[in-house]
């Protein structure tokens, strides 16, 4: 194999990390605000980019509409479920609440079923799928501008987490609840604003894979490798769900090029099984520690 | 009292193939079975609070054990097949479970969320022995010299089998190592200051469950009659955790009556399949909300006590 074909290979691995790393933010902003797994992050995602599209297809909206429209439906998405549901299950253990989110992605991907058929759609694609030459490598620039897109949109967060009073304020919430609410905090505004951030991330995310997955009402399952990608990352960093995202897309990429094509599937799972044997902290996470 | 309700509801297991058309002997087969997975899903996840995603992973090494075994020795008895399944999926569970044990929470769920995906695409992937997609068919199963290949037949089968695992399951909570479970899940820190060996016992739950899923996999193996490996898909392992919420977690006749419920549910649902999953979830939400000890805690609270 040539080192051209191998950078190339490297390269949509690196893109479909990206749509990882960002599913895997959103798992863990949500994570850090309500100590909650969304199992429902995927459906999230997978019904607002159903919705942009629909402006689209039947509003005959330009296709740069699809994206506010879609970012605009996650937020009132996230934002109802956490009020209507969530919220009320605050006291419970996070065991009932991942049992809540579960009940949610049921509900949402049948809904999104009844909606829209299970049928599968080719989404417009924002970037064109012919491969250009960057010298002796070609690659697609659809990789390309799902890299760009999302790393862009890492820099937003980070500027958000790290410069802003709600990004200042979640980070607290994660660290520590009470004292959180002692600082003045309100703890109930943050769960809010987690929950509508990690779905307009998801749909970003949504947005930028449904062309070269094709959009479906299974589309969701693309948040279980983030699930992973964020374990790999240590569970509740985001520094680490980048990481563990681009490590994931390119693992799963290049394994098949050495590996028996049976296995290929299989491979982000075995991954998962093998980084909680060895390393539960993530791969750049410190071990956890329990306090008594 | 209880005696007689006991008494009454055994005679009623055993009259029902004679009082109800033959699609429902069958649907109380599958009830019996999935009641088995549901109280071995209980005795993981509600006595030792480990959530398990990957049970249906369990059932199809239990079911495929017990097809293989009969698909090559036909004349073994049906308990020594059984057995089979048993000792395979214990020692399945056994492998699982103790790298497990470093695991708890989301971590445990997600482990065995990934363990299920691997079952089903090792058995797409060892076709010469699973035949993979194709599917592989059942043979009857043999007692001696019976071959139990009706509805009726099946029926007993399911019933003996499921009479004696939950008489073992209602009686382990009152031996040592099913208080030593119920003490870990009060507090592991308090389980193991009182003597209980965490690590042994966690692992010794992950086992159990596994044994009992194992056997009512082979259970369904006899029942269903085919196999294919997109039956024990994720959905199915997400199907047993709704039953042991539905029915309560860490009640055993909670699990029966949860199982019961929604193998019936689903089955009754089989023509509105797109409305299926919508209403499974809203169960799901309302019972985690509205009822959180499920039906047990509500049959617990009718007479009385308070839960």
């Amino acid at each position: 194999m040539t080192t051209a074909a191998l950078i190339h290979v490297i390269v949509s691995g690196l893109a479909t990390g990206s749509i990882y790393a960002l599913v895997a933010i959103s798992l863990v902003i949500v994570y850090n605000a309500t100590r909650t797994l969304n199992f429902a992050q995927g459906e999230i995602l997978m019904v607002s980019t159903f919705v942009g599209f629909t402006a689209y297809q039947r509003l005959q909206l330009p296709l740069v509409v699809v994206l506010p429209v879609a970012v605009v439906a996650a937020a009132a998405l996230g934002w109802a479920i956490e009020r209507l549901i969530i919220r009320h299950a605050i006291s419970a253990t996070h065991f009932d609440v991942l049992i809540l989110t579960l009940g949610l992605s049921l509900v949402l991907r049948s809904a999104a079923g009844l909606v829209w058929t299970h049928d599968e759609f080719p989404f417009p694609p924002l970037f064109t799928n012919r491969p250009v030459a960057l010298g002796p490598v070609r690659v697609a620039p659809v990789s390309l501008g799902i890299i760009g897109a999302a790393l862009a949109l890492m820099l937003a967060l980070y500027l958000l987490f790290a410069h802003t009073r709600l990004g200042r304020a979640m980070r607290a919430v994660a660290q520590n609840q009470r004292a959180a609410r002692l600082m003045g905090i309100s703890v109930e505004r943050v769960y809010s604003a987690s929950w509508m951030l990690a779905a307009v991330v998801g749909a970003i995310a949504g947005v930028l894979i449904a062309p070269v997955i094709f959009l479906s009402s299974k589309m969701g399952l693309v948040a279980i490798n983030g699930f992973i990608a964020a374990v790999l990352g240590g569970f509740g960093s985001m520094p680490g769900a980048v990481v563990g995202g681009m490590l994931l897309g390119v693992i799963e990429n290049l394994a098949p090029l050495y590996l028996p094509s049976g296995i290929k599937y299989s491979v982000p799972f075995l991954v998962l099984i093998a980084i909680l044997l060895v390393r539960p902290g993530g791969v750049v996470g410190r071990p956890v520690r329990r306090k008594v | 009292m209880r005696r007689a309700a006991l008494a009454l509801g055994l005679v009623a297991l055993l009259a029902w193939p004679w009082a109800s058309p033959r699609y429902f002997v069958f649907l109380a087969s599958l009830s019996l079975v999935n009641a088995i997975v549901a109280i071995g899903l209980n005795l993981l996840s509600g006595y030792t609070n480990q959530l398990s995603f990957g049970h249906a992973g369990f059932l199809a090494v239990g079911a495929y054990t017990a097809a293989l075994v009969t698909t090559r020795w036909p004349d073994v008895p049906v308990v020594v097949t059984l057995a089979a399944a048993a000792l395979v999926t214990g020692l399945v569970g056994l492998c699982l479970g103790v790298p497990c044990l470093r695991l708890e929470g989301l971590y445990l769920a997600m482990a065995t969320l990934a363990f299920g995906f691997v079952v089903v695409e090792a058995i797409m992937n060892l076709d010469w022995l699973t035949r993979g997609n194709d599917g592989l068919r059942v043979p009857a199963a043999r007692l001696g010299p019976w071959a139990l290949s009706t509805d009726t037949a099946r029926y007993y089968l399911v019933v003996a089998v499921a009479v004696v695992m939950v008489w073992a399951a209602l009686n382990l909570a009152r031996t040592r190592t099913g208080r030593a479970l119920l003490a870990i899940r009060e507090s592991e820190i308090a389980a193991q200051a009182s003597g209980v060996h965490l690590a042994r016992y966690k692992a010794l739950a992950f086992v159990i469950s596994a044994v009992y899923t194992g056997v009512a996999g082979g259970l369904f193996a006899f029942v269903v009659g085919f196999l294919s490996p997109d039956a024990f898909d994720v959905f199915l392992s997400v199907d047993y955790v709704a039953m042991i919420i539905v029915g309560g977690l860490g009640s055993v006749p909670g699990s029966i009556v949860g199982a019961v419920l929604l193998t019936v549910l689903n089955d009754s649902l089989a023509g509105f399949q797109n409305y299926r999953p919508l209403i499974f979830g809203t169960l799901l939400i309302v019972s985690m909300l509205f009822m959180p000890g499920g039906v047990a805690s509500a049959f617990r609270f009718l007479k009385g006590e308070r839960g």
